[in-house]
């Protein structure tokens, strides 16, 4: 794999509803941004900051105004009747994927994405098994109608559908929302394992801070329509002054850290895990003057 | 295609037709039907239109939305217009002649007779209720004219209510269509290509969730109702008091008197009034 | 004194399935701000919907301000002490106008219209939403529309209020109004607060907080008391706030750090005051 290659490019893209209309509003101004392959990176931005905008972008439900979305290299708009193969390149979760389910089984609907790709029939199957054995649908499951599993579970045969189509890019808008620790944790540890095993670039968009600092690796922040920040975990959490002040937070435990540095007990405030933390704090307490 | 639905669209504002009471509107709007319809003469169809104008230009509602309100009948205007035209026998000698074609002098006139009240009912609805009622005065205004109706047990605050609560989840339910919609595009749905049994059978995908998600809306609206201690009409107070000011009554007045006069004028020929003004010189 | 008593308090939904809640005897004190925790299918909605009489016991029984919620009679008087608003702000607003759904529980009573205005008003204010009294609800924002449909119970005058999972669906800048809205109601109005949620940060809040696992209460106390119980709350997944899971995974490498740390500058003083001492 390599490092350097972008799965997806957004260059230069502004978008703007109803332009010549009263109601005219600009959503993105003048964005570029990259997504290395195999990386997550996890959006960050007000309600209404332009991130489900930039997520309509990424599998062409939505035309950039001005400049470029570019899937591999490639113009996704250069061919529009084609856009299905974008589409089945770019898997998009919406937030509550759980109130697009309508198949009769829950296997049904998990192969409405393969089948619309128009893969034969030995290939949907493979698909769909495994697809539903990653994401832990059990084969009685699988046979049941969607509508008589638990939130929990409608939200992961929501995403299934997706996988199934194995995507290269996959793109969440808030996955665990609404969700209880244990099924936020089941959701984004399945994705962190589903990338990890195979290398799928992922767009993470989240408000929780904790969240994106367990399983992202990159981070943008879209503060009114414009790429605000964009980098490394460090480089974003490290800047804390700068998210504050476009009223995003940090997580709980980098706010300790830099309570520490203010208060002289440490350089550092780019921690953002409850495990990193641990060793920085009895670091701090085991001995100040041998670190 | 869904952005053009203008059905329920309240346009709040301060014309004397905003303020009107809703209950004379819905009066009024019957009159005004009436009107429409009954206008034959050319005199009478002249003054219906001149009323509708009127309204239209009362209710200061911008042209570009009136507008909108006939558009999508713009198909059935034109055929209504062609049927005319050429599909109406005339007595004296066709005006135009050529091929299979032929245009009387009657067919001109009710094409444009039957223009004009397609129109006016369109346009003179819209602005009389759709654009300037807010939706909630609406429901209350029919349930006010319909609670006669509660002696004989007809459920009329039921109805009232029902309509109501409709019209306030019609922007939910378009903008969760919308989101169903991307969301199954998303997964490589096709809405537009295939022929119309491919099509209708392709919205199934939509159609399934927006019905679970609307029964599901019911659900939970009907425990937040009922936490909030509805138990349907009956000792029900209102907010708001619906006011009959002298200026409806006179507005209601006027909208009769024109009816009376439409009427009449049906019955007076243009030719013989003519005569009668020469005849006064 | 207690305002909402359950003693013994059972229920299923129907005779042959699974028992939601199993027995639960507890007190809410009035005036009180009470958080309950528990993971999705726990029985916590269903215990917010049988103290406001939505759902009627199937077993034991439910008192809200010395009315039994059994008895038919008076139903309406329990619906009227014990308002609830509930996760999806979109399906609990009856009216299109903010001010219309706001007069919907006072209409609904039967209140003279002068009475109605001054509460609807007041309401409004309470909220910070006076300035939308005319606009259309459809049209606000997350956080807007939950404040609107507090104002919606405050107008029937209740005496409790419980927010079933009110913020679940909001962002983080419509979680911190609401959340702000139930403070007030407590601190300022005297109201009793019951919030059912999944965020820590919330629960916290709270003068009290009520873990609830499998139907039955599995802790009760004070956020401090709760927050020390680290592996009781994991063992039925339940997560922490980071701190807190910082202090206790230092305990358990040998280091003596207090419990029940909840906020980041008390972990930083604790950190501080040990700076440099090492395992004790």
């Amino acid at each position: 794999m390599n490092a350097s290659v972008n799965a997806l490019e957004l260059k230069n893209v502004t978008v703007v509803y109803g332009e010549g209309t009263p109601f005219c509003k600009t959503a993105l101004r003048g964005v570029s941004v990259c997504f290395p392959e195999g990386s997550t990176t996890g959006i960050i931005g007000h309600t209404g900051s332009g991130k489900s905008t930039l997520a309509s972008l990424t599998n062409g439900l939505l035309k950039p105004t001005k400049g470029e979305v570019l899937l591999f290299g490639e113009d996704i708009w250069a061919k529009p009747k084609e856009m299905r193969t974008v589409r089945s390149k770019v898997g998009l979760v919406f937030q509550y994927p759980e109130y697009q389910l309508f198949a009769e089984t829950v296997w049904d609907d998990i192969a409405f994405g393969p089948k619309n790709i128009g893969l034969d029939e030995e290939e949907i199957k493979n698909r769909v098994r495994d697809a539903a054995e990653f994401c832990g649908i059990t084969r009685e499951e699988l046979e049941r109608s969607p509508f008589e599993l638990s939130g929990g579970q409608k939200r992961r045969a929501a995403i299934t559908g997706i996988i199934a189509m194995r995507p290269k890019v996959l793109v969440l808008d808030e996955p665990a929302a609404g969700l209880d620790p244990k099924g936020r944790e089941e959701i984004l540890g399945g994705l962190k394992e589903y990338r990890r095993q195979n290398g799928t670039t992922m767009l993470l968009i989240s408000h929780s801070m904790e969240d994106i600092a367990r399983y992202a690796d990159r981070i943008l922040v879209i503060k009114d329509g414009e790429a605000f920040m964009q980098g490394g975990l460090n480089e974003v959490f490290s800047n804390a002054e700068k998210l504050f002040d476009a009223a995003l937070d940090v997580p709980q435990i980098t706010k300790l850290f830099i309570e520490l540095k203010k208060r002289g007990l440490c350089g550092d405030t780019d921690v953002y895990t409850v495990g990193y933390a641990k060793k920085e704090a009895e670091r701090i307490i085991g001995g100040s003057g041998n670190a | 295609m869904l952005k053009d639905v203008t059905f329920g669209q309240y346009y709040p504002g301060d014309s004397f037709l905003h303020r009107a009471d809703a209950r004379i509107k819905i009066i009024i709007l019957i009159i005004y039907l009436v009107i429409a319809l009954a206008a034959q003469s050319a005199l009478a169809v002249a003054l219906s239109a001149a009323f509708t104008l009127y309204l239209a230009v009362a209710s200061h509602i911008k042209l570009r939305l009136l507008l909108k309100s006939v558009k999508p009948l713009i198909f059935v205007l034109v055929f209504t217009g062609i049927i005319n035209l050429f599909f109406t026998a005339g007595s004296g000698e066709p005006l135009l002649q050529w091929k299979f074609i032929t245009i009387y002098r009657e067919g001109i006139r009710n094409a444009v007779i039957m223009l004009i009240r397609l129109v006016s009912l369109v346009l003179g609805s819209a602005v009389l209720i759709s654009y300037t009622t807010n939706p909630i005065d609406l429901t209350d205004a029919i349930e006010s004219l319909l609670s006669p109706l509660k002696k004989i047990k007809v459920p009329v605050h039921e109805f009232a209510m029902m309509m109501s609560i409709a019209l306030k989840f019609i922007p939910t339910l378009i903008e969760e269509t919308n989101k169903i919609i991307s969301a199954q595009k998303a997964r490589c749905a096709d809405f537009e290509s295939g022929n119309v049994f491919r099509r209708i059978k392709s919205l199934v995908p939509v159609l399934v969730p927006l019905f679970v998600s609307a029964i599901r809306r019911a659900e939970e609206l009907a425990d937040a109702m009922e936490c909030r201690c509805y138990r349907g009409g009956e000792g029900r107070t209102k907010l708001k008091e619906m006011k009959t000011r002298p200026a409806d009554w006179i507005f209601l007045l006027a909208a009769a008197a024109m009816c009376a006069c439409v009427i009449f004028l049906n019955r007076v020929p243009v030719k013989e009034v003519f005569e009668f003004w020469k005849g006064m010189f | 004194m207690s305002f909402i008593t359950c003693r013994g308090l059972t229920f299923s939904y129907s005779p042959e399935s699974r028992v939601v809640i199993n027995g639960i005897d507890l007190e809410i004190e009035k005036g009180s701000y009470t958080a309950v925790l528990g993971h999705n299918g726990c029985g916590k909605s269903t215990l917010a919907k049988l103290m406001c009489g939505i759902l009627l016991p199937t077993g034991g029984s439910v008192c809200v301000g010395g009315i039994d919620t059994a008895d038919a009679e008076r139903a309406y008087e329990v619906r009227r002490k014990c308002g609830m608003v509930f996760q999806n702000p979109d399906n609990q607003l009856v009216a299109s106008i903010v001010e219309d759904d706001v007069a919907f529980a006072p209409e609904n009573l039967g209140l003279p219209r002068g009475e109605i205005r001054r509460r609807v008003d007041e309401a409004l204010a309470t909220v910070d939403m006076s300035g939308y009294a005319k606009h259309s609800a459809n049209k606000l924002s997350g956080g807007q529309k939950q404040r609107v449909a507090i104002a919606g119970v405050l107008a029937m005058g209740p005496e409790c209020i419980i927010f079933d999972e009110a913020t679940a669906m909001l962002d983080p800048t419509g979680r911190q109004e609401i959340n702000a809205a139930m403070k007030r109601l407590n601190r300022e109005m005297g109201l009793t607060v019951i919030t059912i949620t999944h965020y820590m940060s919330e629960a916290v809040e709270a003068d009290r907080i009520i873990v609830m696992d499998h139907g039955a209460v599995a802790a009760d106390g004070s956020p401090r008391e709760i927050f020390s119980q680290v592996e009781k709350l994991k063992a039925i997944s339940l997560s922490v706030p980071q701190v807190t899971e910082l202090m206790y995974e230092m305990e358990l490498d040998g280091f003596a750090m207090p419990r029940g740390i909840l906020h980041a500058m008390e972990a930083a003083d604790e950190i501080e005051k040990r700076a440099g001492g090492g395992k004790k």
